[in-house]
């Protein structure tokens, strides 16, 4: 009987615990389908009649649309070059390096340390005097510290799992360093290295403050939706839901294909 | 195939040296298990001739031709590993046939020679299965494929049972052995387990803190232990030792200590200085139960009678240390009760208190 007490309350609990989590979200995302008249109301409303208005606002917004193509290259590009640069960075440390390797990997991190701002001012007058400042080039260049750091810290551990022995069984086929990173340690490696990526792209596809100080011009998405907020006294509610609706379908799409890819590789044996 | 050759082999990690000058001929077509603790430098050997960890000094042959510099891939061996080492990423086709499809032989050779050894280990119907659907003794007879299909001069295996139930260890050794009688093909074998290296062995290579023991077939390492180490190491039940005292009386040599007598031939023992210690080894297999009238017989208190299903091994308080033998008729015995003992005098075993290396005269 306690058992059963014990146990009901533990699921009321974590029911409880999803709702506070979820509910923002939801109702987010039901506001992004409502007119402004049906937000502004003194008692919220859950049955309304629904409408696409607010997409199709947001949508044919030239600064939104060019917001999203921003942010796909800007993080696109970053991501990419971070990953081809810090990936085969971290299969170094992890296996070649032995001198100094943890004071790399922590110089590495410590990279994470720095708050935004304070890479944001000095990097403002190197870029106005190289040419950098407002360009995409510029804000790619200011990402690759985030993501390379980021990707070659998450990845050392990865390669670290794959076993010493397989790279030793290729080696002895005659296989040299990098066809042994090529063909066993990066696909053994791939999955935790996919969740490396992802919690990369994630950082920079939410980063607002260095895209707003070093290339306000060519704004990104987050920049984009932060300015919808300052559109005078008749704030777009609807508006404002939809963008962020529109600004959080990229992340959890690429983290959704990539749990199920994850979910197939990791499938447990059968026996 | 080929035989093997490490000179003057030394290895140092940083300034801390683990093998020192070690030599080793192997012949070709031999047989030979390296046996020793763990941290004797056995798998550091075996690694060195593998390519996998550097030489600091020293040659290796292999057929006659200095690989000591040479990748691990220019060696022409092949090397079964403790965890397996599988692929995990390939099917176990691919697996066993990643080497030879790396150096571009024709797909229809492959597929010919695939099909020969996935025959000889039982693997064809797990063929188009990834390592991780397979039971550890179907993984290590996939690494075995992996390493027989490239034909090598020389195979090396890594505590490659270690990590298998026993009874399949069994099974997988005795087929180790018979490919290696069907195929000749030289093989280094590394392992800490003595039962495991003498029913494998055509020659073990007994290894203590970086340097030969001994050398020498199973027979030889089991009944002429050169040193007190070696016949600890090997045999169990474990060999008893106790110190005894030298008497000579003319040709007669007595070994005492406490109410034990041990009479042992002189010529082969001729050495023994009257009135020294020494150390005597007595293999508990080696005694039994003593007939009346028999030499060298030992007398004590049974502890403990253990059943080990065809033979027992029974332990014996004898003058406030306990002994143990091996015995058929255990099933009468209890503890408590009296005992004698005897064992021949050939299987008699002494060895230098200082030293450590047998007494007895060689040949």
């Amino acid at each position: 009987m306690g058992r059963l007490i014990r146990s009901s309350l533990a699921s009321i609990f974590l029911a409880l615990m999803v709702f506070i989590a979820l509910t923002p979200i939801l109702w987010t995302i039901l506001g992004s389908f409502k007119r402004l008249k049906d937000i502004v109301t003194p008692v919220p409303k859950l049955f309304f009649s629904p409408t696409l208005e607010n997409f199709v606002t947001i949508l044919q917004n030239p600064s939104i649309r060019q917001g999203l193509g921003h942010s796909v290259i800007v993080v696109g590009a970053a991501v990419i070059i971070g990953a081809i640069l810090g990936v085969p960075a971290a299969y170094s440390l992890a296996r070649h390096v032995r001198a100094l390797k943890d004071d790399m990997q922590f110089f590495v991190l410590s990279l994470r340390f720095m708050p935004p701002v304070a890479i944001a001012i000095p990097f403002i007058v190197l870029y106005l005097d190289l040419g950098l400042y407002d360009t995409l080039a510029g804000l790619i260049l200011v990402y690759l510290v985030t993501t390379i750091s980021t990707v070659i810290w998450l990845s050392v551990p990865a390669f670290e799992r794959v076993p010493k022995e397989i790279e030793e069984a290729a080696a002895m086929e005659g296989c040299g360093p990098g066809e042994i990173f090529l063909k066993f340690a990066l696909p053994i490696a791939m999955p935790s290295l996919f969740g490396a990526l992802v919690f990369t792209f994630v950082l920079v596809w939410n980063e607002l403050l260095l895209a707003l100080t070093l290339a306000a011009g060519n704004a990104t998405l987050p920049v984009v939706a932060a300015s919808i907020t300052s559109l005078g006294k008749e704030v777009p509610w609807g508006v404002i839901n939809a963008s962020t609706v529109i600004l959080v379908i990229p992340p959890l799409v690429f983290i959704g294909l990539l749990m199920s890819f994850i979910n197939g590789m990791m499938k447990p044996a059968r026996r | 195939m080929a035989n093997i050759q490490c000179a003057n082999i030394r290895k140092s990690y940083g300034g801390h040296t683990v093998i020192e000058n070690l030599n080793l001929d192997i012949a070709d077509h031999e047989f030979v298990v390296f046996l020793g603790p763990s941290g004797c430098g056995k798998s550091t050997m075996l690694r060195m001739i593998a390519g996998l960890e550097e030489i600091t000094d020293g040659t290796v042959s292999i057929g006659d031709r200095d690989v000591t510099h040479l990748h691990p891939g220019e060696r022409g061996v092949a090397m079964v590993f403790q965890s397996y080492a599988l692929y995990p990423h390939m099917t176990v086709e691919e697996n066993i046939a990643f080497g030879l499809r790396r150096q571009k032989v024709a797909e229809d050779e492959i597929a010919r020679r695939v099909k020969h050894v996935a025959g000889l280990l039982g693997l064809e119907s797990f063929l188009e299965r990834k390592p991780k659907n397979l039971s550890g003794g179907q993984q290590q007879r996939v690494a075995m494929a992996r390493a027989m299909i490239k034909t090598p001069k020389l195979f090396l295996f890594d505590e490659p049972l270690s990590n298998l139930d026993a009874k399949l260890r069994e099974k997988l050794r005795t087929e180790i052995r018979k490919i290696h009688l069907d195929l000749k093909t030289t093989t280094i074998f590394v392992t800490h387990d003595q039962l495991e290296a003498m029913t494998i062995a055509d020659r073990i290579v007994l290894m203590r803190a970086g340097a030969i023991e001994q050398q020498g077939t199973p027979a030889e390492i089991f009944d002429q232990p050169a040193t007190r180490f070696v016949a600890d190491f090997i045999g169990s039940p474990a060999m008893n030792f106790r110190d005894c005292v030298v008497n000579r009386d003319g040709d007669r040599i007595e070994l005492a200590t406490g109410s034990m007598r041990l009479q042992v031939p002189s010529q082969e023992f001729g050495a023994l200085a009257h009135g020294a210690t020494v150390e005597v080894g007595l293999r508990p297999s080696k005694m039994d139960l003593a007939a009346p009238g028999d030499q060298n017989s030992i007398t004590g208190r049974i502890v403990l009678v253990e059943n080990m299903g065809s033979e027992g091994q029974v332990i014996v308080d004898v003058d406030g240390q306990e002994m143990s033998f091996v015995t058929k008729a255990f099933r009468t015995l209890e503890p408590g009760q009296p005992v004698s003992f005897s064992i021949e005098p050939a299987s008699i075993h002494v060895f230098s208190k200082e030293t450590g290396r047998s007494l007895r005269k060689a040949g």
